[in-house]
């Protein structure tokens, strides 16, 4: 029998509108040695089970510390989801919180929530409408034109990702230092700019964060255990000027 | 028997009761808060990834081999995957019809976005794993029940699958050996199936995650491998199960070339490649020694008997769990809805076993009960759960 090239039906009409496959960047930064011997170490000591749904309790912890350590916000571990890289982070936040048929206001670079949004059946849209239920900011675009956007978010019920993956740097301003966004911001950050293929990131914050939860779960279960204990030995050991925006 | 009635239950179990999966992480959570707690209750083997899967791991690493691979997966994974599918499964398959996937749940994942459409019916046996619910839903797909029984050992009918078609289904999704039922779709009854697939042009999706843990004399049988399915089926598996590996979120699939692409491009934009080391491990785990899976099976057949006999005792019917890690069982003796049984088994016995109900709404009178604990705590559950039975058993 020969391999099937061709389903006997069609596909689903969303994978048509997909971007075709990227191939992976050629050259990484090299590992530090004790990232390696950190994830040596979990596998010896037997971390090869599924986590917690949300992550291992350190990685949680470091991150909600982080964020108040960094931009004064109040999160608690229970609030932060480990993810497969900060691509799944932006898939399940733009897949659940934006709304099907609605748009997602994003001022900056659109190209990392295409996809997501594409399968959701939202629009991206760089000026404010009437269907606007998410805001995407990263802080690339923050001081330019994000300011007058949070202050029109006030008014509204919108959604607010800010995503600090992949951002050069990121300043000490954070949407959800605004107390009447808080509840509404999610955090997205990862370490693929140094651990691409170890597949970590998070999602922080917002009263969504159990669902967002929920949903991570219900695509990936958790994310890989030795990942984790490699991210958390080099974020615990990273010096200032590495070039994640952490 | 209603549970909403029965004041014994705790909110936090009650808000989640309508959701299997949330149901069940409520359970373990209660669970994690207590001391000296045996779990029966999630599906991931007690027992250590083998070693020369950890030091193939270990290897990589510290030669550098962590970086980024193709969304679809590492091409030596990829060309060993589709070898082993030839030859354990017996699909026809090549490298191209072969991706891997973060854990078996992302290909369900990934599966039903690239074939389901909104309003589109999926065929579902029932009881079911709850967890694929929620793909289904995102997609906009229909889950239509097909009944199992315990009579039939929860083995799946051609006849009730081809009652359950109408003109708006598109696939059947076959889970052999069955989470939660451990009951396996033998050959002669896939064949049948199979029939009705081409008839009614449906698309097969079957998991397969528990293949290797298949309990004598029966055998696994892979669907896909009939001629006519192989365009027609996708094949889930994963190193979680068989090879103790549920953290490293290592699974696969195979399909028709054209659903390995799409099911690709939806990867890209929702998790990105697998995780590099865990890539290296699968490697490792199918192109190495395979006395462990076997030394694994020895362990979960002794321990099916211990629970079984156990079972026996507490006075729970079951089908024959033929397949799996887990027992299916009928609690209707007790007189109590599942749900409240899970919860007085775990408060009074600390034993955290999981309600039918997380299963499929009808299932009230069962319960799943894993095999993942060594003999001895298996027993120590067995003594635990029967003085709580003794003083709740109407």
């Amino acid at each position: 029998m020969c391999p099937a090239k061709t389903l006997s039906r069609s596909l689903a009409s969303r994978v048509a509108g997909l971007d075709a496959l990227a191939a992976p960047p050629r050259d990484e930064p090299d590992i530090p040695a004790n990232v390696i011997e950190a994830a040596v170490a979990a596998l010896a000591r037997g971390e090869t089970h599924y986590t917690d749904r949300p992550g291992i309790p350190e990685f949680r912890a470091w991150v909600a510390d982080h964020l108040g350590q960094r931009f004064g916000l109040d999160i608690d571990p229970s609030e932060v989801t480990i993810t497969c890289g900060s691509t799944e982070a932006r898939f399940v936040t733009m897949t659940l919180l934006a709304e099907a048929g609605s748009a997602v206001l994003c001022p900056g670079d659109s190209s990392r929530i295409r996809g997501a949004l594409h399968i959701l059946g939202a629009d991206i849209v760089d000026s404010i409408q009437d269907n606007v239920s998410l805001l995407y900011i990263s802080p690339d675009v923050y001081r330019e034109t994000s300011i007058e956007l949070l202050q029109r978010a006030e008014e509204t019920d919108w959604w607010i990702v800010y995503d600090l993956s992949f951002a050069a740097s990121a300043p000490p301003f954070h949407p959800a230092q605004n107390e009447k966004l808080a509840s509404r911001v999610v955090t997205i950050n990862s370490l693929s700019a140094d651990l691409a293929g170890w597949r970590l990131g998070w999602m922080a914050g917002s009263a969504a964060a159990l669902r967002l939860r929920a949903g991570k779960q219900a695509i990936t279960i958790c994310t890989t255990a030795v990942s984790q204990w490699a991210g958390l030995e080099w974020l615990r050991s990273r010096r200032p000027d590495r070039r994640t925006a952490t | 028997m209603t549970m909403n009635a029965n004041p014994n239950i705790p909110d936090e179990v009650r808000a989640v009761a309508a959701d299997g999966t949330q149901l069940r992480y409520a359970l373990m959570e209660l669970a994690g808060q207590m001391d000296d707690v045996i779990t029966l209750g999630r599906g991931d083997p007690d027992l250590p990834t083998p070693a020369h899967i950890v030091e193939a791991a270990n290897r990589a690493l510290r030669e550098g081999r962590a970086g980024l691979t193709p969304v679809v997966g590492l091409p030596q994974l990829r060309a060993a995957i589709a070898e082993h599918m030839r030859e354990y499964n017996g699909l026809p398959v090549g490298a191209d019809n072969v991706m891997v996937t973060t854990g078996g749940q992302e290909g369900l994942f990934l599966a039903i976005q690239a074939l389901i459409d909104p309003g589109d019916e999926i065929l579902v046996p029932d009881p079911r794993y709850t967890s694929y619910d929620d793909a289904i839903r995102r997609a906009g797909g229909k889950m239509v029940m097909v009944p199992t029984d315990r009579e039939d050992a929860f083995n799946l009918e051609a006849e009730a699958v081809e009652a359950a078609i109408t003109p708006a289904s598109k696939a059947l999704l076959i889970v052999t050996p069955s989470n939660p039922t451990a009951g396996i779709v033998t050959e002669d009854r896939l064949r049948a199936i199979a029939e009705v697939c081409i008839r009614h042009n449906l698309i097969v999706i079957v998991d397969e995650i528990y293949g290797r843990i298949v309990y004598e004399p029966w055998r696994h049988f892979s669907i896909g491998s009939l001629p006519g399915m192989a365009e027609r089926t996708i094949t889930l598996d994963a190193f979680s199960k068989a090879y103790a590996m549920t953290g490293w979120r290592c699974g696969y699939v195979a399909a028709p070339e054209n659903v390995i692409e799409a099911m690709a491009r939806v990867k890209q934009v929702t998790t990105g490649p697998v995780a590099t080391v865990s890539q290296w491990a699968g490697l490792a785990a199918l192109t190495g020694p395979q006395d462990c899976v076997d030394e694994y099976l020895k362990i979960y057949t002794e321990r099916r008997a211990i629970l079984l006999d156990g079972l026996d005792r507490m006075g729970f019917a079951y089908g024959e769990p033929r397949g799996g890690l887990f027992v299916w069982a009928d609690s209707s003796s007790t007189g109590i809805h599942a749900a409240e049984l899970s919860y007085l088994l775990l408060k009074e016995g600390r034993v955290l076993i999981f309600p039918g109900t997380a299963f499929g709404e009808n299932w009230r009178e069962y319960v799943r009960i894993t095999l993942l604990e060594p003999i001895e705590t298996l027993k120590a559950a067995v003594e635990r759960m029967l003085p709580v039975l003794a003083r709740y058993r109407a």
